[in-house]
């Protein structure tokens, strides 16, 4: 099926240090306190889903971890070790990649200039297009992602395909760590399993995945781990295996929900 | 079982035809307009008046050809025409009290640029929307030049070097309209294979993005009014050297002309997409009608009316028609099997 490679065992992970850590991280806007004080691991080649209601600070969190916010309070550790991001640039050299949930591509230039949006290749002044097109042509081969033409604007492509670019560019930065802020929220159906199936090849690469959505289905498709937010705080862990919908729509909610059977034990 | 087939990806041709309908669509225009005039007057279609006609439209193109760079970012530069104003007073008023012609020219440029990145600074570092700033522009600017000239025309004297920039020819061309095909080349090539202006359609179609992946984006929207603050300069010179003579009255509704010229083109007002073959045909059509118009024995006001009912009929089928969407109805056709 579609599980992947790991369902390790909980004494394996927890032995691991965790890949990215966060501790007591806060973070406010004006009056609106949208974090207070979440920690959070994420461990090597796993995929960690993230699910919460609306405005429950989801997003805020994984743009504190690609630097594109700092946090008010709280730390950060990669592999154990202490870090502050200046931007998202710092983010990327620390080997961690965000795919927004506004996907960041401009939809006035072709797919190979997205790809290679901000570290275009040239010659002199000029852009190298021939070379940027090979390479291109590479990134999405190695993500098995079909794009016929690359040089139509990515403003005549299906969400799908814009998805897929933005996540192939993502993946062309070879993170450790790749955070996805709700990457099937807007598609059809065919492209849902195309972009899940994606993400279980960027994971069968050894990256790190944490995933943000709303479509809880979609979680026990790439997930192994799954936290729950509510109203700016962490509220519950699952691993996959023991957990069902039925369980996570009540803690994302805010109830307990009798008569689960698979409640925590 | 369904066996899935895909779509054809739809031919190159039909492609290219929706990817450039607003092109072929002005250069249509812009064909009518010729065919127009030279039936309806005997003397539109004589070499002497097309001379006259490209040298007349050599200013508005080459400012056209930055403008088209500042759209292209999602602003706009209201500015040009007093800017042009300005450098024309300036340049007739050092020319006249005997600065070589050389220095006046180098002066003058930087003059523009430094004005033109000042605007730019105010609108990407400060966060004024570019329409506010440019507008404060074009009555400070022409205020200016009204000021020094007292509203006086002020003759540039016999400087023959000068005056060749606005009355020579070379090869049978007039040279204003030589220097205008070399910027509108320049501007075709920045644009469509370099860096920057890689950067700059990418801070017009998704400034965020462009600042997420490490674009200089506030430089780059500096920079394009810079560039129309230089090219302001040149269309400035160029006029005076035509006509021998420096006025704040210069340019009046030159931006007008300039903006409807590079709209009329294609380049979308709402940043991200432009066409610099557009732009050159876009300044061809406004000058073509201005002259036929005259050559009609219309009354010149009337040209006026005109440009501004092309802006916004240009406008409207801009936003109405050629959408982001827009494809020519036999570009992909659906298969069924
Ligand atoms: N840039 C911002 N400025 C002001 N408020 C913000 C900003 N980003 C998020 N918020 C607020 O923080 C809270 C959490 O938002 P967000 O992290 O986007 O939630 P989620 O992604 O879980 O829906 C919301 O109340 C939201 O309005
Ligand atoms: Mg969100």
């Amino acid at each position: 099926m579609n599980s992947t490679l790991t369902v390790a065992g909980d004494e394996a992970i927890n032995e691991q240090s965790p890949r990215l850590s966060l501790r007591a991280i806060r973070k406010s806007f004006g009056s609106v306190q949208a974090l207070r004080g979440v920690d959070l691991d994420v461990f090597s080649g796993e995929c960690l889903g993230i699910v919460g209601d609306n405005a429950a600070g989801k997003s805020t969190l994984t743009k504190i971890m690609s630097g594109t916010y700092l946090p008010d309070s709280g730390s950060l550790a990669i592999d154990g070790e202490p870090v502050q991001f200046s931007g998202p640039a710092d983010a990327r050299r620390r080997r961690i990649e965000m795919v927004y949930q506004d996907l960041s591509l401009c939809n006035h230039i072709d797919v190979v200039g997205n790809l290679f949006l901000g570290r275009e290749l040239t010659r002199g002044p000029f852009l190298d297009r021939a070379r940027m097109r090979n390479e291109a042509r590479q990134m999405l081969d190695a993500l098995d992602i079909r794009i016929p033409r690359l040089t139509v604007k990515v403003e005549q492509l299906s969400g799908g395909q814009r998805q897929a670019i933005a996540i192939a560019r993502a993946a062309s930065f070879k993170p450790d760590l790749l955070i996805m802020d709700e990457p099937t929220s807007a598609l059809a159906v065919a492209e849902v399993e195309a972009v899940l199936s994606l993400i279980n090849r960027v994971k069968a690469s050894g990256v790190s995945v944490i995933l943000i959505t709303h479509r809880l289905q979609d979680l026990f498709r790439v997930c192994d781990r799954i936290a729950v937010m509510y109203e700016g705080t962490k509220v519950a862990e699952r691993k996959i295996d023991q957990t069902n919908l039925q369980d996570l729509v009540g803690l994302i909610v805010g109830e307990a929900i009798p008569d689960t059977g698979m409640a925590d034990s | 079982m369904n066996v899935y087939t895909e779509r054809d990806s739809g031919s190159i041709v039909a492609d290219f035809l929706s990817e450039h309908a607003q092109v072929l669509s002005i250069a249509f225009f812009f064909a009518l307009c010729v065919v127009f005039f030279s039936y309806t007057t005997d003397t539109f279609l004589t070499s002497r008046n097309l001379l006259n006609v490209i040298r007349q439209a050599a200013p508005i193109l080459v400012v056209a050809v930055a403008m088209t760079l500042v759209i292209i970012t999602g602003g706009i530069d209201l500015s040009v025409g007093s800017m042009v104003a300005l450098v024309n007073a300036v340049a007739a008023i050092a020319l006249s009290s005997g600065v070589p012609w050389q220095l006046v020219i180098v002066g003058m440029l930087i003059f523009g640029g430094a004005i033109g990145l000042l605007q730019g600074w105010f609108v990407a570092y400060q966060g004024i929307p570019a329409f506010i700033v440019t507008l404060a522009g074009l009555s400070i600017l022409r205020g200016i030049a009204l000021y020094l000239t007292q509203g006086y025309s002020i003759p540039v004297g016999k400087i023959p070097g000068f005056l060749f920039i606005g009355r020579g020819t070379l090869f049978g061309m007039p040279f204003p309209a030589i220097v205008a095909i070399i910027i509108a080349l320049i501007g075709y090539v920045v644009i469509a294979t370099t860096r920057y202006g890689r950067q700059v359609i990418a801070v017009g179609s998704n400034a965020e993005a462009a600042r997420r992946v490490g674009m200089p984006s506030r430089w780059t929207i500096s920079s394009v009014y810079m560039v129309t603050g230089v090219a302001s300069a040149i269309a400035g010179l160029l006029i005076a050297a035509r006509l021998g003579s420096g006025s704040s009255n210069a340019a009046v509704g030159f931006e007008l002309q300039v903006i409807a010229a590079v709209v009329l083109g294609g380049t979308s007002l709402m940043g991200g997409r432009g066409s610099m073959i557009g732009t050159l045909l876009g300044a061809l059509t406004i000058a073509v009608i201005g002259n036929g118009l005259i050559l009609m024995h219309i009354s010149p006001f009337f040209t006026q009316i005109v440009t501004g009912t092309i802006i916004l009929l240009a406008i409207w089928l801009n936003t109405r028609i050629f959408t982001a969407r827009f494809r020519v109805p036999w570009a992909r056709k659906p298969e069924h099997s």
